[in-house]
């Protein structure tokens, strides 16, 4: 039985300790807002908050996560209380097929909350271990460096909702 | 039984369902004695309807084309809004169920594809909004004692002298009457929605995690399937030691079928850990003696050796080459490549009391209704097809075979089954687009006048996989031997009578000759193929733009200025070349940086684009694309935009790293290490610029590709001197 925290929930699951923490979230727990992509690491649909810190969870066995804090898109904002970053995205119509957002998002909240006025050159950095296959890079872009510009801060926003 | 009686029919029967609302159906396949999904399922409620609005004013839009990120619910959405006078944000857009009602206009099937959906929709979801605008007028002029000139509509609100009514309020009355079929459209200069910008619709949706695609879809008592395929395309399975998968935890069944072998398990992650266990012997084809070498090779000889099948001759092509100052020749060749969209194939079938749901997000619901009807042996109205948002699509999901296979393990397993392809499944099992040899031949004069243009292309179809593919899904009844034939007969047709269309489009149309030819040999190794973002476009840009770079350099002409001067026949085309060649005159790139130009039309969309490139060592570095834009009226100038933005990312993902290689006949790429996508840090500065129109929309998903390789090529020759005739673009 491993246990951690869910979007400020305590869980346990009783799946195999090596089941990558993105399918204990999806199936066992049933949150399907963080998406499977690659299955190793390299394209970031599945990033959560573990701790705070944007982590790929495609590769990562439950059992790394024991005690510790995760964050999914959904503990992030919800569609009646959008974080900032999740209004820019409106905003700017960020999306186009929408299924690499999540992970997006969950990578930019990171970022904003370690550094809160990137330049240009530190969102790409950032963001590079996220692949958007709809090419909607230049939004993205646009919209992180848009809610850096608002000043805000990003680990209380978080911090709340979760 | 006439159309007023059957719209009244249909209004009076959906309304009692839904205990009170308006449908709008308004008889879009005439008479038909076809079956209302309504009266089909016992599942809730499917209308026959693209409108309903309810007596609380919801006014709920059922879209009749797939959302895969080219923004169609809003796109649509402002058709038939801007005549029902509604805001697309303010209503509730659903996904339509499968009805001959939702077939695309253009194409007869209820599909999306092709750049298609607001050319195909334009006038007609105008029309059912202007029909059901002035509908709820009437019955306001009815339930309110006025005159129709007394009363006008606004945001889903009939206004009498100032005072703001909800069209739910009318509904009732509405229901009772006929529908016009022409009411009048909008002109142009009442657009409220159309042509202006707002955010998509469903922005907040993809922003939240909250947009269910077909992945996302979880009903009780699912397992999960994960399925075993050959490394070779089209080998059956030998033999397999099923046991070691059998005994793994979770594991419920493992099951042959068709396309191998599939395990079913209480949940995903053992399923794969257990499929994985399996060592799978796969029966030998011809295909697996094949090399990318050796498909290289067998187009050489086919371009050296065989004459082909004509597929255009214009004028007379050797008396052009006879007149001509100057004759330049060259070949150019462009892999196969998959579409890797980010979410994987996936599809829920559930068969319960002699009925089945499939939950799937397809370029084509109707076909995933058939495929589980024809492999579950279910009729089709008893198959219930669901479909939701497609995690990008690019031509990749109007192929099925993973509906098939979720069927197949469903019936065998009886189980509900969700069933999901990993990254390499995608890579390795998919349908690509095809590589293709080309050649163009063209006379030039000095004055910059083209004499004569010979193009030879060679390589496979698309077209017989694709029936081959289709053929069981729309008709589920035909029996296999007869789509047997007829898809055989369709390779023979393309093979050796006539060329398949989407093998050739864009070689030879854009540019001015009175003297043009185009011939085909088809190569076959069995490689599965299929449409790709811009499908023959996507690879014939880069030949018919490389040449005409070519003939310009031979005769000292600017190579903007000898398109200018030899589209005179494309007067859209020639217009967005001038656009553009006076936006490459303001620009000034910085030192070490090169400007390269490309125009290209297709999918009735006109569009020239500036690629503004450095090489350093042999690394191609694309810094900004400006693109200039002819696709008739933008009807969101947003979504315009976005696609153009993909448009670029995607067809410079295929510029300078798409290569997928064959040995032994298996893909031997399998993940994005080795088949990158582009990335943030390479991502271009997009400028768009969106010719102002006032003609009916074309396309908008796919024009932006093709002219991206050919313009970054372009750059190239001038930073470095090397003409690059080969996708992807490597600096030697």
């Amino acid at each position: 039985m491993i246990e951690f925290t869910l979007n400020g929930k305590t869980v346990r699951t009783d799946d195999d300790p090596s089941t990558p923490l993105l399918w204990v979230v999806r199936d066992t727990f049933k949150l399907k807002g963080s998406k499977f992509g690659c299955g190793a690491g390299l394209c970031g649909a599945c990033t959560m908050h573990i701790d705070g810190e944007a982590s790929r969870t495609c590769v990562l066995p439950v059992s790394a996560v024991s005690g510790r804090n995760i964050t999914t898109i959904e503990g992030l904002g919800t569609p009646d209380d959008m974080h900032p970053l999740q209004e820019a995205w409106v905003e700017l119509s960020v999306p186009q097929c929408g299924y690499c957002q999540s992970g997006q998002i969950m990578s930019a909240a990171s970022l904003l909350k370690n550094n809160p006025n990137p330049s240009s050159a530190d969102v790409d950095a950032a963001m590079s271990g996220n692949i958007c296959r709809c090419g909607c890079y230049v939004r993205i872009k646009e919209a992180v460096l848009s809610v850096a510009e608002q000043g805000l801060s990003y680990n209380a926003a978080e911090e709340i909702k979760a | 039984m006439n159309a007023k009686n059957m719209s009244r029919r249909k209004f009076l029967q959906t309304t009692s369902v839904v205990g009170g609302g308006l449908i709008v159906g308004f008889s879009m396949t005439g008479c038909s004695t076809a079956k209302l999904p309504i009266e089909q399922s016992d599942y809730g409620f499917v209308p026959n309807a693209f409108l309903q609005i309810t007596p609380d004013n919801i006014v709920r839009f059922y879209c009749p084309r797939d959302e895969m990120g080219q923004g169609v619910t809003t796109g649509l959405g402002t058709l038939i809004g801007e005549e029902l006078d509604v805001h697309p944000k303010d209503m509730d857009i659903s996904f339509a169920g499968v009805h001959s009602d939702y077939k695309n206009p253009e194409f007869g099937v209820q599909g999306t594809g092709g750049s298609s959906s607001l050319r195909a929709h334009y006038i007609q979801l105008r029309q059912v909004g202007a029909n059901t605008r002035a509908l709820l007028v009437d019955a306001a002029t009815k339930d309110l004692g006025v005159s129709a000139a007394e009363v006008s509509t606004e945001d889903g609100h009939i206004v009498v002298a100032g005072k703001r009514y909800p069209y739910g309020q009318f509904v009732g009355t509405a229901a009772t009457l006929t529908a016009p079929e022409q009411a009048p459209l909008k002109p142009n200069a009442d657009f409220r929605y159309i042509g202006t910008k707002f955010p998509r619709v469903d922005a907040i949706a993809k922003s939240t995690g909250t947009a269910e695609f077909g992945i996302d879809i979880d009903i009780p008592g699912m397992h999960h399937a994960v399925v075993r395929r050959s490394p070779v395309a089209g080998a059956k399975l030998k033999s397999v030691d099923k046991s070691v998968a059998q005994n793994m935890p979770g594991v419920t069944d493992v099951i042959e079928i068709s396309s191998g072998v599939a395990v079913v398990a209480e949940k995903y992650w053992q399923a794969h850990m257990a499929a994985a266990k399996l060592a799978p012997i796969w029966e030998d084809v011809a295909l697996a003696k094949v090399d990318t070498e050796t498909v290289r090779q067998d187009y050489a000889d086919a371009m050296k050796n065989e004459d082909g099948v004509s597929d255009t001759d214009e004028g007379d092509v050797e008396a052009g080459f006879e007149s001509a100052d100057h004759i330049v020749e060259s070949e150019y060749w462009a892999p196969y490549l998959a579409h890797a969209p980010l979410e994987t194939m996936n599809a829920v079938v559930r068969i319960e009391n002699g009925k089945a749901d499939v939950w799937s997000g397809t370029q084509g619901i109707v076909a995933a209704q058939g495929l589980v009807s024809r492999f579950s042996g279910i009729p089709v109205e008893n198959v219930r097809a669901h479909n939701t948002y497609l995690g990008g699509a690019f031509g990749r999901r109007g192929t099925l075979t993973h509906i098939i296979e979720a069927t197949e393990a469903a019936v065998a397993s009886k189980k509900p089954i969700h069933l999901l392809w990993s990254r390499e499944d995608d890579i390795r099992n998919g349908v690509y687009r095809p590589a293709s040899l080309m050649k163009i031949k063209a006379g030039v004069n000095d004055d910059g006048s083209i004499t004569a243009w010979h193009a030879k292309r060679v390589g496979g179809n698309i077209t017989p996989k694709t029936l081959e593919n289709m053929m069981p899904a729309l008709f589920p009844g035909l029996g296999d031997g007869t789509i047997d034939f007829m898809v055989g007969l369709s390779r023979d047709v393309f093979a050796g009578w006539v060329v398949d269309h989407t093998s050739v489009e864009g070689l030879y149309e854009d540019y001015d000759t009175a003297n043009k030819s185009v011939d085909h040999v088809t190569v076959e190794h069995d490689v599965p193929l299929t449409f790709w973002r811009s499908v023959g476009h996507s690879y014939t840009s880069l030949a018919k733009e490389g040449m005409v770079d070519e003939l310009a350099e031979k005769v000292g002409m600017d190579p903007v200025e000898f398109r200018v001067r030899n589209t005179q026949n494309n007067p859209r085309l020639n217009n967005v070349i001038k656009v553009a060649q006076q936006r490459m005159q303001q620009m000034q790139p910085a030192e070490g940086r090169y400007l390269g130009f490309a125009a290209h039309n297709s999918f009735s969309t006109d569009v020239a684009e500036i690629a503004e490139v450095s090489v350093e060592g042999n690394k191609i570095k694309v810094h900004k694309v400006t693109c200039v834009v002819d696709c008739g009226i933008a009807v969101n100038p947003d979504v315009v935009h976005a696609q153009m933005e993909g448009a670029v990312m995607y067809g410079l993902t295929a510029a300078l790293y798409g290569d997928l290689n064959l040995e032994q006949g298996a893909i031997k790429q399998s993940n994005f290490h080795d088949y990158p996508i582009l990335r943030m840090d390479e991502a271009p500065e997009v400028e768009v610029i969106i010719i102002d129109s006032g003609t009916e929309p074309t396309g908008v998903g796919e024009p932006g590709l093709p002219p991206v390789a050919p313009a970054v090529a372009s750059a190239v020759f001038k930073a470095t001197g090397q003409r690059l005739r080969s996708l992807p673009l490597v600096v030697a």
